[in-house]
């Protein structure tokens, strides 16, 4: 219910502002809006186009899980290793969006390895970030307890820090679903072939601006979906492990 | 013996803890170490453990499975009580006689967070107790409980002990838990800490009321106030 009465609250307000405005060139009708999704809807290619952005995406959530959640771990436990990767790690965090896209267009030309490359260095340097704080927020009195006792490493490693370790988890799949569709629109936008993106780069050539919107409407849907999706699938999850 | 401490000392930088210590300590026997807050009883405990190195003397151990129960119950909050002692031993069977043993049959199934604070302790004591240890090490393993539920857990800790009959080593500045479960106390002075007296306890304390045993507590009170 109260659902239902924020939405109303969000498209009356775009409706008044619309209106008030009357340039659809800036900001089209709710209505204009949708006449154009249901356009785009209709034409097959808009959900290959989805696909490719969502492919993207998940490859750059895989990615992230695969390089950002070992490295964290290992830098997490070595202050060595940690001390000789943290310079490299912060370049890549502080590389402007713009330079990276310069140098794959460079590489590659455009197409489908661009976002994903650019859309995962700009999410794993926090990502790493955090699961070294979650490593080092491990409790001392648990290791040393396993350490009186001889507990296998492989044992340590389940029973001690994935538990430790999963809020931390939990907090970089946030982060990254919260912000991948928008990192993979913008390089799309930019460097890419197909895609939802690439959609709204030639909406915008052909000034149709009530379908940029409506591009945009979709976007957002589908960062909304995968927020509910992730949140699912890790409370179930962290109810396995007894959380 | 099973375990032989000569001229141990230990210090933090210039900061001295342990002055000068020696004891030896005999198999099954029990042995309690007494004394104040802050005088370097759980760093004595931690060195024997191997977890800190001496800064001088020497250590000699004779043992091979070590239990150690510690202060606070460092149980993994996300692991069951099962699984808390899985950590150390997969044998089920075991596991089973185990919990049964400390009373905490029945309770498998809980989260450490779902349990009272007594049973925490059990199950602290039941992980030292699931390595089927000949050395049990006891850091003040009651000081947080009350006095009906640490007596609870001393008279079962007893029980156990009668059965198994492992070496056990405690510290503690509790003289009532020191008189009742000590054959040798030995009472330490206040930081840096030296063995101050040793005390045979030779009556049966089933009682923590009857009269020797309230003769022996204000025996030792009364030196600990000097
Ligand atoms: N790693 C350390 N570095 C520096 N000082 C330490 C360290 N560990 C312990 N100390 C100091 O050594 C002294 C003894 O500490 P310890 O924990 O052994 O005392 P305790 O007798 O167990 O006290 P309590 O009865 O409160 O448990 C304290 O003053 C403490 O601050
Ligand atoms: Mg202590």
């Amino acid at each position: 219910m109260r659902i239902l009465l924020g939405l109303l609250i969000f498209f009356g307000s775009w409706l008044i502002l619309s209106m008030m405005l009357s340039q659809s060139l800036i900001l089209p009708t709710p209505m204009e809006t949708f006449s154009a999704l249901v356009e785009i809807l209709r034409d097959s290619t808009t959900y290959s186009a989805m696909l490719s952005t969502i492919a993207k995406g998940f490859m750059i959530l895989g990615l992230i899980i695969a390089v950002g959640l070992p490295v964290g771990f290992v830098m997490g436990l070595s202050d060595k290793i940690y001390e000789l990767l943290r310079p490299t790690v912060m370049i890549i965090q502080s590389v402007p969006v713009i330079s990276w896209l310069a140098l794959v267009i460079f590489m590659w030309g455009i197409g489908w390895k661009g976002p994903v490359l650019i859309g995962f260095l700009s999410l794993l340097p926090i990502s790493i970030f955090t699961i070294v704080e979650g490593v080092r927020s491990i409790d001392r009195d648990l290791l040393e307890m396993v350490k009186v006792y001889r507990v296998p490493k492989i044992k340590v490693f389940k029973y001690v820090y994935i538990g430790s370790l999963i809020p931390f988890i939990k907090a970089v799949v946030d982060v990254s679903v919260g912000n991948v569709w928008k990192t993979v629109l913008v390089t799309e936008f930019l460097c890419g072939d197909r895609g939802l993106g690439v959609m709204i780069s030639w909406a915008r050539q052909y000034v149709d601006v009530p379908r940029i919107y409506a591009i945009t409407l979709m976007a957002v849907g589908l960062g909304i979906g995968t927020e509910r999706i992730a949140k699912k699938l890790m409370s179930l999850t962290t109810r396995r492990w007894g959380m | 013996m099973i375990l032989k401490v000569e001229g141990l000392v230990k210090s933090f930088g210039n900061f001295e803890v342990i002055h000068h210590w020696n004891l030896t300590v005999e198999e099954g026997e029990k042995v309690v170490l007494l004394g104040p807050s802050g005088c370097g009883k759980t760093t004595f405990l931690r060195i024997i453990a191997g977890l800190e190195k001496p800064t001088e003397g020497k250590i000699e151990i004779g043992f091979e499975r070590l239990g150690f129960v510690f202060q606070e119950p460092r149980l993994i909050p996300w692991k069951t009580v099962r699984d808390n002692l899985r950590l150390i031993e997969e044998d089920e069977g075991k596991i089973k006689t185990i919990l049964e043993l400390v009373k905490l049959n029945g309770f498998e199934d809980h989260f450490p967070s779902q349990i009272s604070g007594g049973m925490k302790q059990r199950l602290n004591l039941a992980r030292a107790m699931v390595v089927d240890p000949d050395f049990m090490i006891l850091d003040e393993p009651f000081t947080s409980l009350d006095i009906k539920v640490k007596m609870e857990i001393m008279e079962d800790l007893m029980e156990i002990w009668e059965k198994r009959r492992f070496t056990m080593l405690m510290v503690t500045h509790d003289v009532k838990e020191a008189v009742y479960m000590g054959d040798r106390i030995l009472i330490l002075s206040k930081i840096p800490s030296k063995i101050l007296r040793e005390i045979r306890i030779n009556f049966i304390r089933r009682d923590i009321t009857n009269r020797d045993f309230l003769g022996m507590e204000s025996r030792i009170l009364r030196f600990m106030l000097e």
